[in-house]
């Protein structure tokens, strides 16, 4: 039985949550189109997907995803959630202070034949790096 | 028995709320924008946060106590601000979803940053929540600020 869109970006985010990346990017359709915002990350395909999902786990190993909604407007379910880790490596350019992060975020996924075959995620860059105690854009590095 | 309001909320009509609320907004009709949401509509603009020495102010409220003037301050800051809508999805419980490029031209402050007279073109997904009445009970707003803040030429995070 293929599973309805709800379900399967429930699957997908249920398997990050878990850190199991090739769990998650399994449910991507191997010509899934792949756009991460704030990463200035356009047009990607899955791999472009795990390598953001990797990256994420490696910096913050504690990583929690929060669920606080799945809409479901025909073949498009948003999810709006939030990420909650400790830093414990660097991350997109920010050395590891051990801060702790917590990020309201909403993906939009579009969904068929019971795989995703677009995400668009969304998120605010400029929350993830004051929470790291990143001071400026031109120094990220610099703490 | 079942009375029929005039226009019932359905999956489009709900979005036909949403897309003219954008018309307006390219308008800089903010009276009007707030004329499509309910009195008492919640608002949540979830990248504004200000931080100050004990407490950090956040993009959180409603529409009449936040949303109009954050709107109104915007369009004051840059007076050519526009918007582009790329998708609108819905359903008939009320729920639409908006991907929607905001643009502008700085001439005036903006928060802490400086007018330099950049231009910045940032994509936003917009949630809404319109009620039965077809008005608008709740909008949600996600985008990236940081694009937006070296996009005008401010490189501090604040």
């Amino acid at each position: 039985m293929t599973s309805t869109p709800t379900q399967t970006v429930q699957a997908f985010l249920e398997a990050f949550g878990r850190h199991d990346i090739d769990a998650a990017i399994a449910h991507l359709a191997p010509q899934a189109s792949v756009t991460v915002h704030p990463l200035g990350l356009r047009d990607g395909g899955p791999d472009t997907l795990r390598q953001v999902l990797a990256d994420l786990v490696h910096g913050f190993p504690d990583l929690v995803i929060s669920v606080s909604a799945l809409i479901s407007t025909g073949d498009v379910v948003t999810a709006q959630f939030k990420a909650e880790g400790t830093q414990a490596a660097g991350y997109a350019g920010a050395i590891n202070q051990e801060k702790h992060l917590d990020i309201d975020q909403a993906w939009r996924f579009t969904v068929g034949d019971g795989l995703i075959t677009g995400v668009s995620a969304y998120w605010c860059q400029a929350q993830l790096y004051r929470r790291l105690a990143v001071k400026r854009y031109d120094e990220i590095a610099i703490a | 028995m079942t009375t029929l309001t005039e226009r019932s909320r359905t999956a489009k009509s709900a979005a036909g709320v949403v897309t003219e609320f954008f018309d307006r907004y390219r308008a800089h009709d903010v009276e009007g924008m707030t004329d499509l949401c309910s009195i008492n509509a919640g608002f949540s603009y979830v990248p504004v946060e200000l931080w100050g020495k004990q407490r950090v102010l956040r993009g959180d409220g409603k529409v009449a106590t936040i949303g109009k003037p954050l709107w109104t301050g915007l369009i004051a800051s840059f007076p050519d601000l526009s918007n582009t809508v790329h998708t609108i999805t819905s359903n008939d419980d009320g729920d639409v979803v908006a991907e929607v490029d905001i643009e502008g031209t700085q001439q005036l402050p903006w928060g802490l940053i400086a007018p330099a007279g950049r231009h910045y073109r940032e994509p936003h997904l917009f949630i809404f929540r319109v009620g039965p009445d077809l008005l608008i009970d709740r909008i949600t707003g996600y985008w990236n600020d940081a694009g937006i803040s070296q996009q005008l030429g401010h490189t501090e995070v604040d």
